[in-house]
């Protein structure tokens, strides 16, 4: 079964796009440099900003006919077609594929109130076409609304991004009862929290270091913490030049702790 | 915009993965065992080269051309049913009245259309899918490009139809729109292993053999077998390919072709001098090879006459080797009178006349000229040709 990877915190400015779109660069390089069979990796960006679909894809204009938002919109039965249709090749690399976000899922979720299976219209279709993919990420918006949901029901892995900052970890538990929720309440057995990612962490600053040794030392939140990503400005630049940080700045502390990340996540989808 | 620097990219993730997968983790990314995977049915295509036709080959033509979606050629198949049913008086509403046992006890699967078999065969598979599930999935191979995900079939076109049939046209089937298949890895996908595959099953007809024996010559005398519809002259080139300077081959392409030998090969390759036409009838009729073999060594104008004839009165292959004797004598005496082809022809079409329908003409015409006005036009100047004729004869 292909690992559908969903990053998701209802804080903005955590790095939910920063990571999603380089983890799944990173999924997809080291699938292909170890000869794996498969090492196609959608990326699914739900977030109306479309910071992941501008920076993988260089471009933010899809609308009502090639974006997220058409599938949302499709006719049950062909919205696993309008899916496919709609996945374009990242400019990054020619395994990493994305179905791009848009504007107009800023109205969507007003649009699917009381439409027949709403929370289903991201899982359902993905669920036909995922065998093409060695695995799957989905960026969220920095909200838990129904755009949120959808990529919960349609995940089995939820990653949750945060900063190093006393309210962000305090609003952590709230994140992972609120993913826990979502689970029961939908039936999503296949769903798990599955890890922590501390994000712009800097080994400098010693709030940082006290809330890490914290995080770490919690008895619950402490097993869930898979990987420490420092601040570092390559990041911002590679954002800028519309690069994943690998190929901005391999050398930066920053790109090898991605890769770290990836490398731990892959070990999970091959241990099952 | 930059262009990003992918080569940098894979150096950096492989020399970190280097020291944190081992060995056994590799070769678990590595696993190339076969799997059984549900895909789209709209992300699956039969090969156009395949050489066992499932639909009619018009239809089969006009799908690969992009001309027609699946449903849309199910569709016609359906409509070119219904017009046959009716005209025997069995007229149905639903595709599953096909599986009805005839009121008429006298009448037999013998009985009914090509094409009215061939759709109750897919609807009674489809049936058999919606009750018991896909247990034999297809064999696929992956030819996606890009983001342009395509899986060709290898074996398994029967039931793809069957399931594009239980998925439009059968109500309460329930069907979520996926299929089970196996990928091949492309490595390992060639018409060989095709051939075998469908050399081992039976009711390939003897067309459909020529089709596979062109193919593996064609393959093995380098020529590129291409992923696009292709006519019958096609496979035409491989009448003048063998295996005498391809010896290294001849084991492999004999097997292949379900373990016959050199001479079957090469009559089941002389298949291909008959006229589209009669590859049509032939293939459509599933006609012997051993009647088709007269039939190919005649002038090709009489292809098609001769295959109406085999078909319609049930010929063995006695009588047609004696009326194909019999014609090359005839053929050797007309031509000492200098009698055009063309006016022999349509003297033969007169000795038939008898024993064809006219409802069956109306249709034939209408599939030839593809639209009333103009088959109207070849019977006015038929008419007209037949008046003349007449006129001459009564001068005699």
């Amino acid at each position: 079964m292909s690992h559908v990877f969903v990053f998701t915190n209802h804080k903005g400015g955590v790095g939910k796009s920063t990571s999603a779109t380089n983890i799944a660069l990173g999924l997809s390089s080291v699938l292909k440099s170890t000869g794996a069979s498969n090492a196609r990796v959608l990326l699914i960006d739900t977030d109306s900003q479309g910071h992941a679909t501008l920076v993988t894809t260089g471009r933010k204009d899809y609308g009502s006919k090639d974006s997220l938002y058409t599938v949302l919109m499709a006719e049950r039965q062909s919205a696993a077609k309008v899916m496919n249709d709609c996945i374009v090749q990242s400019e990054w690399d020619e395994n990493l594929h994305v179905l791009p976000a848009s504007p107009m899922l800023e109205g969507a979720e007003r649009e699917l109130i009381g439409a027949a299976g709403a929370p289903y219209r991201i899982s359902d279709p993905l669920s036909k076409i995922i065998s093409h993919y060695a695995a799957v990420v989905i960026d969220t918006r920095p909200s838990f609304s129904l755009l949120t949901e959808m990529a919960l029901i349609a995940a089995t892995d939820a990653l949750i991004p945060v900063e190093p900052r006393y309210l962000e970890t305090v609003g952590l538990l709230s994140v992972i009862s609120k993913i826990n929720e979502i689970r029961d309440g939908w039936r999503i057995p296949d769903l798990k929290v599955s890890g922590i990612v501390v994000t712009k962490m800097d080994s400098r600053i010693k709030g940082h270091t006290q809330l890490l040794s914290d995080l770490k030392n919690h008895p619950a939140l402490g097993k869930l913490v898979c990987g420490i990503i420092p601040a570092n400005e390559a990041v911002s630049y590679a954002h800028n030049a519309h690069q994943s940080v690998f190929s901005y700045d391999p050398k930066a502390s920053a790109s090898r702790a991605y890769a770290e990340l990836v490398v731990t996540l892959i070990r999970r989808m091959v241990q099952g | 915009m930059p262009k990003p620097n992918v080569q940098r990219t894979s150096n950096l993730l492989a020399s970190v993965t280097d020291d944190m997968l081992g060995g056994e983790l590799t070769s678990k990314l590595n696993d190339r065992t076969l799997r059984v995977e549900s895909f789209l049915l709209d992300l699956v295509r039969p090969h156009p080269v395949q050489p066992r036709r499932v639909l009619p080959e018009r239809i089969h033509q006009a799908f690969h051309q992009q001309q027609l979606t699946p449903t849309q050629a199910l569709r016609e198949l359906i409509q070119i049913v219904y017009v046959a049913a009716r005209q025997h008086s069995r007229p149905f509403t639903n595709v599953l009245e096909l599986l009805a046992q005839p009121e008429d006890e006298s009448e037999t699967p013998a009985d009914l259309s090509p094409e009215e078999t061939l759709l109750r065969d897919l609807v009674n598979l489809a049936v058999t899918i919606r009750d018991d599930g896909q247990v034999n999935p297809l064999t696929v191979v992956d030819a996606t490009q890009g983001v342009t995900r395509l899986y060709r079939i290898e074996t398994g076109e029967r039931r793809y139809w069957a399931t594009w049939l239980l998925r439009d046209f059968i109500p309460d089937s329930n069907s979520n729109g996926t299929i089970p298949c196996i990928v091949i890895p492309t490595e390992r996908a060639s018409v060989f292993r095709q051939a075998k595959e469908n050399t081992s099953r039976s009711g390939l007809t003897a067309i459909a053999m020529a089709r596979q024996a062109a193919l593996l010559l064609l393959s093995v005398h380098g020529y590129e077998i291409p992923d696009y519809p292709v006519d019958n002259d096609f496979y035409r080139q491989a009448l003048h390919l063998d295996l005498h300077s391809k010896r290294e081959h001849t084991d492999m392409v004999l097997s292949a072709m379900g373990g016959i030998g050199k001479m079957h090969l090469s009559r089941f390759k002389a298949l291909l001098r008959l006229s589209d036409e009669a590859i049509e009838m032939a293939d459509r009729h599933a006609v012997d090879e051993k009647k088709l073999r007269y039939v190919a060594v005649m002038p090709q104008e009489m292809h098609a006459e001769l295959l109406h004839q085999i078909i319609t009165l049930k010929l063995t292959s006695k009588q047609i080797q004696d009326i194909c004797e019999s014609e090359e004598k005839v053929e050797d005496e007309i031509k000492e009178e200098q009698i055009p082809a063309r006016a022999i022809k349509v003297a033969r079409i007169l000795q038939s006349v008898a024993t064809t329908a006219p409802a069956d003409v109306a249709r034939a015409l209408l599939r030839q000229e593809q639209g009333v006005h103009l088959a109207l036009a070849r019977i006015q100047s038929m008419r007209q040709l037949l008046s003349d004729t007449e006129r001459l004869l009564e001068e005699e």
